[in-house]
């Protein structure tokens, strides 16, 4: 940071100057500790101190400095010079700062898009018209909103995308998103409507134990149901049960030694 | 239990679904029939399943499957379709329409309809077009062009979905089923000009909606509807009312299909039960005519969520699991014995290998594989005993398969190490490796894949060779060694069309490998020298079943017409036996069996014994005993004891045949006194299907 030195006169001050003066008590401290962070502080710590001093001293014995007009000028000038440095500097840091982070990002957006020989072989392949004949498929979300609107106008209802081969090894399925979820909650609706339509609420079915034990019933010596035992029924009972059976064990062999 | 037979001991191990009692829809076993078409031009049927699975049956060849499709997990058929040039299509819940290519045996494409979930789709009268009725309520009209569909137009928006779909003969007006009502619509402008209320109930009021399950419009502009009231309709479409009401059943009835000549239908009904339909003149001598329902059939237990109506049969499917043929006896013009019930319940392809050095038996399922040791016994006794098993038998392994598409076909390696299975875009071959007791499995990576979509895979004998024919019609053959393999060599195809029931056998020294599945005939190959050796004179009937015999190598085919060829690969031709057994002819009671012979083995020790079954008997074929003709008694287990050794003799004739272990899935000689027979009992396959409709009998 560039300090300007911090006169007795009537100089212009930079605004971080001018925190700096704010904050020279804490910093004076600090410097006597020893635990300033960063350097430029403590030298800023340093030099107002011996200054400060000096300019205590002569403001109370003599009078004041007689400047020319020419120097106080030409140092005025200097003060602006410098000012403006400093800003430009900054600008041109800043600058090559941005200037960095902008190729930063357009390396990383390549990096993430698939290479250039991928793309076209997808853009040539959907031209023609492929088999549904799937290989080893994997949907990959990919945003081919572009190339949707380029397929519509080719066969009136052909959104999907459906390419194959893109690699050797592997095929890819391209498809959106948003599409596969509408179509499956379709799909899980209208499944559920079969199902409650057929085997739903109101509908007059049986169990099929009961209608293999029909038979049973209505022979000359009847017999039980097919599945006669419910093994699902207490399950929880039948747990505790153990659980109290195995500490009770436990606890009688203590008890009998 | 384990029983001991008349010969060798014979060890039962029951199917692997039958000790689990809980209900997973089409996981073990098989899916609920969903659709079914008929195709009168080749007297085909394609039966989509609820698994996705499209089987096409050939009628004329026995009722045989002669291909299929394997199905997918997302492809939910609501509807199939023939249209014109035989061509198939289907549609379902996932909003596709498929179209399957019956020559490549693999689906063409898969076009979305955007109108949500396809629930019905029917082909207009020319063939030329067709009409798919969608979740949102649209009507959506395609044009059948020769490589592919194309949308057209949508006919006016309704506010329910559109349940069933019947074009009128003329191809003018279009009868939609929905929920609660019935519209009418004019092909030309896609507009509906009627729209009939049907009532929630017969003769009452109901909360449940009325759901119009199918249509089906008639020349005359009648149009008939079922709903799941019961009720069977007839709506005038001139004037958009009704004409007349049945009800029919206490549950919903869910299928119609009209004959050609509309002068009678079907219709399935929740309960199980396929009415027939009639147009009978009012009185005997009067033009005017009137539709009475005249006969009931209950063949199903379960839903009957499909109906065809062929010329001379009644068609139905439904959740049980079982097609149904019923000739109807006044259209059937010789009454033998074809016009008798025919119930489809078992594959026509074997689901089961078996390893023999190990005792393991591989089941396969739509989804996973199961691995099974069988159990052993130490105990003795007498023929007809069951015996107790002191070790039972162990599940060893459960594969399932990584991703929605079904298995197509599986196998498991002589001695155990190697199991291979084939989906349709992938190949998987594992290493087992036993210590112990305990199995530890390994895949194989990166194989190839010119060998997914495999019809059928076999071992050599020797575990060292993979035979694999895939559904291009190539024959490839693998070098399997420690846990590596190399593609050694693939025979291409020969000429003549490539079939789905591509069959293999190879021979126990290694030599010889066969395989059908050209309609060329089989073919033989010499697998030392890769080269072909000699094809079998083709046949017209699809082979069901084949096999190569130890020592003689001699091969043996069954067809699905119940016939039995012996061919010698050395010798390049059919065998004396096979020629006297041609002359005189099977057995009429022989030709008659209506399931297919799906397995065929030897024993290593009698030549002469040829060891085969199907679903309801196994036989041990004798060649060295006389031939039974037509007069003597197929059929005779246990001949009498208390008769003299000459009578004894005179009776006792080469087919020696058993029906103790039924209905048989799969049954091997595993060494010479041990023979496996996996039963699947039918209660067994009623115990995984969804909750049938309640009846109420009396007495209960």
């Amino acid at each position: 940071m560039v300090q300007l030195r911090p006169r007795a006169s009537r100089a212009p001050a930079s605004a971080e100057a001018m925190v700096d003066e704010g904050q020279l008590a804490s910093e004076e401290e600090e410097a006597e500790h020893g635990l300033l962070l960063g350097q430029p502080s403590s030298g800023a710590a340093a030099e107002p101190l011996e200054e400060d001093e000096e300019g205590d001293d002569e403001l109370d014995d003599e009078a004041p400095e007689e400047l020319t007009f020419a120097s106080a000028q030409a140092e005025a000038r200097e003060e602006e010079w410098r000012v403006r440095e400093t800003v430009r500097r900054d600008k041109t840091l800043l600058k090559e700062k941005r200037k960095r982070r902008e190729e930063l990002f357009i390396e990383q957006k390549k990096r993430k898009l698939l290479p250039d020989t991928i793309l076209e072989k997808l853009t040539t392949a959907s031209q023609t018209n492929i088999k549904k004949s799937p290989g080893k498929v994997k949907e990959v979300n990919l945003q081919k909103k572009n190339e949707d609107c380029e397929k519509g106008n080719d066969s009136k209802k052909v959104k999907v995308q459906k390419v194959q081969s893109v690699s050797q090894n592997k095929s890819y399925l391209a498809v959106r998103l948003k599409d596969q979820d509408l179509r499956d909650s379709r799909q899980q609706a209208a499944q559920a409507f079969i199902h409650n339509s057929l085997y739903g609420p109101g509908t007059n079915r049986t169990t099929v134990n009961k209608f293999l034990s029909l038979a049973n019933k209505r022979l000359p010596v009847k017999r039980a149901a097919v599945q006669f035992l419910n093994n699902a029924w207490g399950i929880q009972k039948k747990q505790n049960a153990k659980r109290f059976k195995r500490r009770w064990m436990v606890r009688k062999m203590k008890t009998k030694k | 239990r384990s029983t001991s037979g008349a010969e060798p001991e014979s060890a039962r191990a029951r199917g692997a679904g039958a000790e689990r009692g809980e209900h997973r829809e089409g996981e073990r076993g098989a899916a609920g029939i969903r659709c079914v078409a008929y195709n009168n031009q080749s007297n085909r049927l394609a039966v989509s399943r609820t698994d996705g699975t499209v089987e096409i049956y050939n009628l004329s060849a026995n009722y045989f499957q002669e291909k299929f499709f394997p199905g997918h997990e997302s492809r939910a058929t609501e509807a199939l379709c023939w249209a014109e040039g035989q061509r198939l299509f289907s549609a379902g819940l996932n909003g596709e329409i498929m179209e399957y290519d019956l020559q490549a045996l693999n689906i063409k494409y898969a076009m979305d309809a955007f109108g949500g979930p396809i629930w019905s789709m029917a082909a207009s009268p020319s063939g030329s077009q067709l009409l798919v009725g969608c979740e949102d309520g649209s009507v959506k009209l395609f044009q059948i062009t020769p490589d592919k569909i194309q949308f057209e137009r949508n006919f006016d928006r309704q506010k329910s979905r559109i349940l069933s779909l019947s074009w009128h003969p003329s191809g003018t007006h279009i009868a939609a089923g929905s929920i609660d009502y019935i519209s009418v619509f004019d092909v030309k402008s896609g507009s509906a000009v009627h729209k009939m209320i049907v009532d929630r109930q017969y003769m009452g009021v109901s909360k449940r909606k009325c759901i119009v399950w199918g249509v089906a419009f008639l020349s005359d502009g009648t149009i008939i509807s079922v709903d799941s009231a019961g009720k069977v309709q007839f709506w005038d479409s001139a004037t958009g009312t009704l004409v007349k009401s049945h009800l029919i059943a206490n549950a919903d009835v869910q299928s119609i299909a009209v004959a050609d000549q509309e002068d009678s239908f079907v219709v399935g009904t929740a309960e199980g039960t396929v009415f027939h339909f009639q147009l009978v003149p009012v009185t005997s001598n009067s033009s005017e005519k009137q539709w009475v329902r005249t006969k009931p059939f209950q063949h199903h237990t379960h839903d009957v969520r499909t109906v065809a109506h062929s010329p001379t049969a009644l068609i139905s499917g439904g959740t049980d699991t079982h097609l149904v043929f019923r000739p109807l006896m006044e259209k059937v013009q010789v009454k033998n014995y074809d016009a008798a019930l025919r119930k489809i319940t078992f594959p026509h392809r074997c689901l089961i290998s078996c390893s023999k050095k190990r005792q393991l038996l591989l089941f396969q399922f739509a989804h996973h594989l199961e691995l099974w040791r069988l159990g052993s016994t130490v105990a003795t006794g007498k023929n007809g005993d069951t015996l107790p098993l002191s070790k039972n038998a162990d599940h060893l392994l459960h594969l399932k398969t990584k991703g929605p598409e079904n298995i197509i076909c599986s196998c498991i390696s002589p001695c155990g190490s190697w199991i291979a299975y084939s989906t349709v875009s992938r190949f998987f071959l594992y290493r087992l490796n036993y210590e112990h007791d305990n199995i530890s499995l390994k895949r194989v990576s990166k194989m190839p894949a010119f060998l997914r979509s495999a019809l059928q895979i076999l071992f050599s004998e020797d575990s060292t060779k993979l035979f694999v024919a895939s559904n291009q019609g190539a024959l490839h053959i693998v070098q399997l060694s420690g846990g590596s393999f190399k593609h050694l060599h693939a025979f291409q195809p020969q000429s003549g069309t490539v079939e789905a029931m591509c069959l293999l056998a190879v021979s126990p020294d290694g030599n010889w490998l066969a395989a059908s599945g050209t309609s060329a005939g089989v073919h033989v190959y010499n697998v030392k020298q890769l080269k072909l050796h000699c094809t079998v004179p083709a046949y017209n009937f699809p082979v069901t079943a084949m096999a190569i015999a130890p020592n003689t190598n001699n091969l043996v085919i069954a067809h699905s017409d119940q016939q039995v060829f012996e061919y010698s690969i050395p010798d390049k031709q059919y065998t004396d036996w096979s020629r006297t057994v041609q002359k005189q002819g099977f057995h009429h009671l022989w030709l008659q069996r209506d399931t297919p012979i799906t397995h065929i083995s030897f024993h290593p020790k009698r030549p002469m014994h040829i060891l085969l079954h199907d679903a309801y008997m196994f036989c041990i074929i004798d060649k060295s005993l006389p031939l039974p003709n037509d007069k003597t008694l197929l059929y005779n287990p246990f001949p009498p004891t208390n008769e003299s050794d000459v009578v004894r003799r005179r009776t006792a004739h080469a087919f020696k045949i058993s029906k103790i272990y039924k209905p048989l899935l799969f049954m091997d000689l595993l060494d010479e006194r041990t023979l496996v027979a996996v039963e699947r009992p039918l209660d067994d396959i009623i115990a995984q299907l969804p909750p049938p409709i309640k009846k109420k009998k009396f007495g209960t």
